[in-house]
């Protein structure tokens, strides 16, 4: 006995009631051929591949509730029933689905420059079949303009032509409208007028007037809930009263029949076998599946529930969309047209993305450039650090701004930062300094008591780990709550390093980074980002160049008072650095990424990796 | 709008003239492209493809419901003295539409069918708007066509409405039917008190079903005037499919059968109307007459599977006639046109009724003693006289067909 399924539109729901019922009671019955157009080719696609039944459910019910959100339903010129039809046939189908169906599905077709009915049954490939589905269920103007192609030829709705395609005298008929079909929703009427629109027979009945708006226009979850309930009953009725339900072991009997019999004489099942009585009795009280039930009370809870769908569902709200449909109708006609132009003229759409993106590319350029010109005196920094070390055993560190008492060493350190030979992206990110730098050096911090002045373990164990690298430079200072903090210049290209070379060239050979203890970023991170710099993350943008020395080859553990009061803005750093270049020893350009803060990285990433962050201030120091 | 073939009714001729005069202009006037010789010529050809030779004649009833009511009849194999089976056709048919069982009926006993009156070839009185009334008209001129061509006892077979008024009539005559066969009958199941209830249906469907109800049934064909025949064609391709086998040469002659059949003055559609309540219901639900049917008249029912006629009303009657023969068969792949989708399984039934009617061998006989309330007398000296015959001697294909009754100016 071959199956026939009728094209339906969202009415395709009926046939997963009944596609539920054969698959539960009746699997014998799906062995043969199954035909059908529109959504009934899909289900008959479907109950081929075994495909699961909850599955497909939830997908229509996502293109139902798609269509629901519209005011204009499917219509709506942004729905796009097709995309929808390709998107869940490509992930539903299984790759051999073409494999699977050849010969058994048979999908009504209608030509479209002769309007005549072709039923194929034969897929090369899963694209063949996916084409065959989309092809049939193609209804002009709502799914689309051109219909689309198979093996070449252009192909509509099989509705047109042969809704119902029967292959042969047994051919069960299932059909959503109450009509003369096996399997069919009977209504409660007397009405004795048919029509029979390409072999569907449909009763003029109120019901079926109703049925026929919903091909098209999908009703509410709880409307298609009854007719997926109603497909599972009508199925199931239909079986029990052609006595086609029975064990499994009458089946296997049964099946032997059907071939070549037709249905009326072809139930030669054992009216006495036990289990096939409970069997139908078992079927009698049935009803759908959980899992399609639960799926239909989640599609309704989500139609109902939220206070979106409260709103829409307010008679006011409704008649205002209506009323409102002349505006917003032109807006969606324009926008869909839009995008159906972009969709189907081909690289189109990549073209203008891509002089989009060029487009974007010179604004940002053109950005870059104003914004160089802008900030151009910071570009170039100079600065000097004027350090005097003092002498004692004890490195008690006053450090004032001018008057350095008790001498041991003066050292002027020159830092020069040369924001124009970078990266043109760094220029934008010249800042001005914080205000808080230019606060006065409060602090002496005690080097050798530096556990008695240090309460926390870590300073000190920041200090063994950053002894263990070149530092060329660290200080630490004090802020105004008390907090320690701590800088640190580190020298890893002890190789390359050299005061001869030009702060460019040292950029080439140099890639530093700076390391330090998480914890002390931890601890660090805490104080100083707000104070000290902004925008860290713009940071860690640049690369970094550091050209370092060692003060006298020996102090690069010092401890370093807080630097200098002179860090206003980079305008005063360049003019005093003007003025101290004489008494440099050597220069570095230094780089905001050799603040602790940032230093993140681990030793072995040193030198293989080149900081990603900006050089925003200098430091400038005295030693006192 | 009837021409009357009929001659000897002083009554008839009146209005022949009267159609006589009107025809020339009427012929330009007229919307629908319909005549009488037009649905003659359609039947003519139907039936031109019956293997057996038919007769065709108008049986004169007199004024019965109308000033003079005549029936159209075919009959075949008249020569058989078996209980001859009487043929009657559903809404919107004609005797035409039984081609495909004719033959087979035949073979072994006469078979009578009629167009109903107010169908068909037949005249078209106006039957009374009070649906027991209606009902009660039709099986009446029934009665009066059987008592015309003197048949003692008939088997009755009759299709949808055709089952219906069998039905009435065999309530009515139960002395007259040997066995009473109903395919797909309408008018059976009573309409659900609840039905409103249990099926909620929106706003715009019940107004579009107000706005069509006064309307008789077959208005849309009506109105489509000449294209009538293409809207049959278009809405019921169904039914050349049936007989596309039989009528091999000319399909298109069925849809033309069929609207030359409910093209014209529908007044058989206004009786149906009156005995429908709203939408196909019967206003006096035929399952609760069943009972007063007498006991000894035993039915065969036919259901199609497909068909939207409930069959569990075939259940019913069995419930309700415990002590009778009831044999409800449904025909699997069959739709309401049972006698046309499965012809053949649905001829091997009747013909299966048919034999047990002449045997007698129904299986719960009750000597019946008691005559029903027959009222057989009222109209027994209207007792019409001559009919004009259509004797048609038909071999196999080849039909020689003379028409012996009198033409009145065919139209065109």
């Amino acid at each position: 006995m071959n199956l026939s399924f009728a094209g339906c539109g969202f009415l395709g729901i009926y046939h997963v009631g009944v596609a539920g019922c054969f698959k539960k009671y009746a699997p014998h019955l799906l062995l043969d051929k199954i035909s059908g157009a529109s959504a009934g080719a899909i289900a008959a696609c479907g109950l081929l591949c075994d495909l699961p039944l909850g599955e497909i459910l939830s997908h229509v019910l996502r293109v139902v509730g798609e269509a629901r959100q519209r005011m204009l339903g499917p219509f709506s010129p942004s729905f796009n029933i097709h995309d929808l039809l390709l998107e869940g046939l490509n992930k539903a189908l299984p790759e051999d689905a073409h494999l699977r169906v050849n010969g058994k599905l048979h999908i009504s077709l209608t030509r479209v420059y002769d309007g005549k009915n072709v039923i194929v049954s034969q897929f090369s490939s899963r694209e063949d079949l996916v084409q065959a589905l989309l092809a049939t269920s193609f209804i002009p103007v709502f799914s689309g303009i051109l219909p689309p192609r198979f093996h070449g030829i252009r192909y509509m709705d099989g509705g047109f032509s042969d809704n119902l395609p029967m292959l042969d005298e047994n051919t069960i008929t299932v059909s959503p409208f109450c009509g003369e079909s096996d399997i069919c929703p009977r209504d409660l009427s007397s009405q004795l007028f048919h029509i029979n629109f390409s072999n569907t027979s449909i009763e003029l009945s109120r019901h079926n007037i109703y049925r026929l708006v919903r091909i098209l226009f999908p009703p509410k979850p709880e409307v298609l809930s009854n007719m997926c309930k109603q497909g599972f009953d009508d199925a199931l009725m239909f079986l029990h009263r052609n006595n086609l339900i029975s064990c499994t072991r009458c089946l296997a009997v049964q099946s032997t029949y059907v071939i070549s019999e037709t249905m009326d004489e072809s139930l030669e099942f054992d009216p006495e076998c036990q289990e096939c009585k409970i069997h139908r009795q078992e079927a009698l009280v049935s009803k759908l599946p959980d899992t399609i039930l639960s799926l239909f009370e989640e599609a309704m809870e989500s139609a109902n529930q939220g206070i979106v769908n409260w709103i829409f569902k307010h008679r006011g709200l409704k008649v205002l969309s209506v009323l409102s449909l002349p505006y917003t109708l032109p807006a969606e006609i324009i926008y869909a047209t839009f995008t159906k132009f972009m969709a189907n003229a081909p690289n189109l759409c990549s073209n203008v993305w891509l002089l989009g993106q060029y487009l974007l590319n010179q604004l940002l350029a053109l950005l870059n450039k104003m914004n160089k010109k802008h900030q151009q005196p910071s570009t170039k920094v100079r600065c000097q650090l004027a350090i005097t070390e003092f002498g004692g055993t004890k490195y008690d560190i006053e450090s004032t701004e001018d008057t350095p008492v008790a001498v041991k060493n003066k050292m002027n350190i020159n830092f020069t930062l040369n924001l124009d030979e970078r990266n043109p992206s760094e220029t934008t990110n010249v800042r001005k300094l914080p205000p808080t730098l230019s606060r006065q050096p409060s602090l002496t911090v005690n080097y050798t008591d530096r556990g008695a002045q240090v309460e926390d373990d870590t300073f000190e164990h920041i200090l063994q780990e950053t002894a263990h690298h070149d530092t060329v430079m660290a200080f630490y200072y004090m802020d105004e709550n008390n907090k320690v903090k701590v800088t640190e210049i580190v020298d890893v290209t002890d190789a390359d390093s050299s005061i001869v070379l030009s702060p460019e060239e040292c950029e080439n050979n140099i890639q530093l980074e700076f390391d330090d203890d998480d914890e002390w970023l931890s601890q660090h991170v805490m104080q100083t980002e707000d104070d000290l710099y902004y925008g860290e993350d713009e940071l860690r943008m640049s690369d970094v160049s550091v050209e370092e020395g060692n003060v006298d080859g020996a102090d690069s553990r010092n401890i370093f008072s807080d630097p200098e009061s002179e860090w206003n803005s980079p305008e005063t750093y360049r003019k005093l650095s003007a003025e101290k270049l004489n008494n440099m020893k050597e220069a570095f350009s230094l780089s905001p990424n050799s603040l602790p803060e940032s230093d993140q990285r681990t030793d072995d990433e040193l030198g293989d990796q080149p900081l990603q962050r900006k050089p925003s201030y200098v430091i400038m120091s005295n030693l006192v | 709008m009837s021409s009357s073939c009929c001659t000897s009714v002083r009554k008839m001729e009146t209005v022949s003239e009267e159609s006589k005069e009107s025809s020339w202009f009427r012929g330009w006037l007229q919307w629908s492209p319909t005549s009488v010789t037009m649905l003659r010529a359609a039947e003519k050809k139907i039936l031109s493809c019956l293997k057996s030779a038919y007769r065709g004649w108008y049986v004169d009833i007199g004024p019965l419901v109308g000033p003079a009511d005549k029936i159209w009849t075919i009959s075949l194999n008249q020569e058989s003295t078996k209980t001859p089976i009487l043929l009657l056709h559903g809404l919107g048919s004609g005797v035409a539409l039984w081609c495909l069982n004719l033959d087979s009926f035949a073979a072994t006993r006469p078979v009578y069918a009629i167009d109903i009156l107010g169908f068909g070839r037949s005249s078209r009185p106006t039957f009374s708007h009070d649906a027991l009334v209606a009902e009660r008209q039709l099986v009446n001129s029934i009665e009066e066509w059987r008592r015309e061509i003197q048949l003692d006892k008939i088997i009755l077979l009759g299709h949808s409405l055709g089952g219906f008024l069998a039905s009435s009539y065999a309530i009515h005559y139960p002395d007259r039917v040997k066995h009473l066969i109903l395919a797909d009958p309408w008018g059976f199941p009573e309409r659900p008190a609840d039905i409103a209830q249990r099926y909620s249906v929106p706003l715009w469907v019940r107004a579009i079903v107000y706005v069509t109800q006064p309307f008789n049934p077959f208005w849309a064909v009506r109105a489509a005037g000449p294209f009538g025949q293409w809207v049959i064609e278009k809405a019921r391709p169904d039914i050349m499919k049936k007989f596309s086998s039989f009528v091999s040469g000319d399909v298109n002659v069925i849809p033309q059968y069929i609207f030359q059949c409910n093209a014209q003055n529908p007044t058989g559609e206004a009786a149906f109307r009156a005995m429908a309540a709203s939408f196909g219901w019967a206003k006096h639900p035929m399952i609760h007459r069943m009972d007063t049917l007498r006991k000894d008249i035993p039915i065969t029912v036919l259901y199609g599977s497909r068909s939207w006629v409930d069959n569990a009303s075939g259940e019913l009657i069995l419930e309700k006639r415990p002590d009778s023969y009831v044999n409800v068969q449904v025909i699997t792949g069959a739709g309401h046109h049972v006698y046309a989708d499965k012809a053949e399984t649905f001829n091997r039934h009747v013909i299966e009724a048919c034999i047990l009617a002449d045997t007698g061998d129904t299986r719960k006989i009750l000597s019946m003693q008691t005559k029903s309330s027959s009222p057989t007398d009222e109209l027994e000296e209207e007792t019409s006289n001559t009919e004009s015959e259509e004797n048609i001697s038909a071999t196999n294909s080849t039909n020689a067909i003379s028409h012996p009754f009198p033409q009145q100016k065919p139209s065109s």
